[in-house]
């Protein structure tokens, strides 16, 4: 076994960057473009801690001023708790600064997956409680 | 006809006396069965597989680099023999490559034996005459270590999702074998398609305060040229104080046809 043995899979799309856990999800990947990270502001319509996604809808205002909205795929709920986060962690209403993968083909309603969040304080998201069972 | 033979206060305080002095024996039996056991409580994730907040990206840098586990169907690493070969590439021209497309069905979890590979954190719930396997997807396993039998072939009981498992302990380790398992793709199509008739054999063990760790042996003529070994190794999960079980009560994961996409929220 070796590196290759992960990167080299024909077919797959995002074969360069799935591997172990990373190939594990509710669906596949490959709807996302892993080779695009896109930041947006905005204000936060409502968070769904979810299965099997959790989604972040952000309302954030375009070059022309106008407000839309964004669907931010997250992982599901157990993963998010793992890093700390919890269903009280972000608000409607909190000002968030995300980088996102955007989707591959973006429709009128606005999409990606979510690869980190800051929050009004400038700080990330989540809090690591230390606590196991 | 019977004869009735009156319980004296004497007579009465003996039975009573002995009737408790099994419950307690029993008692002490259980409280014994248990303490030989060991403690595997707490909440546990295969080691490399935890993930960011996007449920995809490894925690550690050089689980990126991991080879995928054999327990799917991207692994370089399974000796699949020609039937098998051609299972797997069935499932990837039909999928052009991306099998994981194949769960727009809904499967609500990784199934058996995939789950003992994935991300999704696991408690082991061990007792005297069962250990008991569950993870937040609802993925179920019940290991029988009564002593019992697999289910009797002749009873016709078809495969599941988790199959059938009876197991027994040698000191510290499980040692669990499992029959009966449906064709693991079936379930979720990224898991490697081993038949319906493939034989699994596990031993696992705590070997320190932070790790559990085994293998799991697959024997499976009809898809594999020999007896292929996956490495087995769990950690605890972080900040998981508890485990939230729940359904599956928001699927946005739509498909157009050559992509998943994100439905819009209901509100």
């Amino acid at each position: 076994m070796n590196k290759k043995n992960c990167r080299a899979f024909p077919g797959l799309v995002l074969a360069g960057t799935l591997c172990a856990g990373t190939a594990l999800a509710h669906h596949s990947p490959a709807m996302f473009d892993d080779k695009q990270q896109v930041t947006l502001t905005g204000t936060v319509r409502v968070f769904q801690w979810t299965n099997p996604h959790c989604y972040i809808q952000l309302q954030v205002r375009d070059a022309d001023g106008r407000e839309e909205e964004w669907s931010l795929e997250m992982g599901a709920p157990v993963y998010l708790q793992q890093q700390g986060w919890r269903p009280a962690t972000v608000k409607t209403g909190d000002q968030l600064t995300v980088t996102i993968s955007p989707l591959r083909k973006q429709g009128e309603h606005k999409g990606g997956l979510l690869l980190n969040a800051i929050g009004a304080d400038g700080k990330p998201l989540g809090k690591p409680t230390g606590k196991t069972l | 006809m019977s004869v009735r033979v009156p319980l004296t206060p004497v007579a009465l305080l003996a039975v009573t006396l002995a009737l408790g002095a099994c419950s307690r024996d029993r008692a002490d039996e259980h409280v014994a069965a248990f303490a030989r056991l060991p403690d595997w409580s707490g909440v546990w994730v295969a080691d490399g597989t935890q993930v960011n907040i996007d449920g995809l990206t490894p925690t550690d840098p050089a689980a990126a680099a991991a080879p995928f586990p054999e327990t799917m169907v991207f692994s370089q690493d399974i000796p699949w023999n020609d039937a098998g070969r051609a299972k797997v590439d069935a499932v990837m021209a039909a999928t052009h490559g991306d099998p994981g497309i194949n769960n727009r069905s809904g499967a609500g979890g990784w199934g058996y034996p995939l789950m003992m590979s994935g991300p999704a954190p696991m408690q082991f719930i061990v007792r005297p005459e069962v250990t008991l396997i569950v993870n937040p997807y609802r993925d179920l396993r019940l290991i029988y270590t009564d002593g019992r039998e697999h289910l009797p072939a002749e009873e016709g009981w078809p495969p599941t999702t988790w199959g059938d498992s009876v197991g027994h302990w040698e000191a510290d380790t499980l040692v669990i074998d499992t029959i009966g398992v449906r064709e693991p793709d079936d379930y979720q199509g990224i898991a490697a398609p081993f038949s319906a008739q493939a034989h699994y054999s596990e031993r696992l063990r705590r070997t320190a305060p932070n790790r559990i760790e085994g293998e799991m042996v697959v024997e499976d003529p009809a898809t594999l040229t020999k007896p292929m070994m996956v490495k087995l190794a769990y950690v605890p999960a972080a900040n998981m104080d508890r485990m939230i079980y729940d359904t599956f009560t928001n699927n946005r994961s739509g498909f157009d046809g050559e992509f998943n996409t994100i439905e819009v929220p209901e509100k």
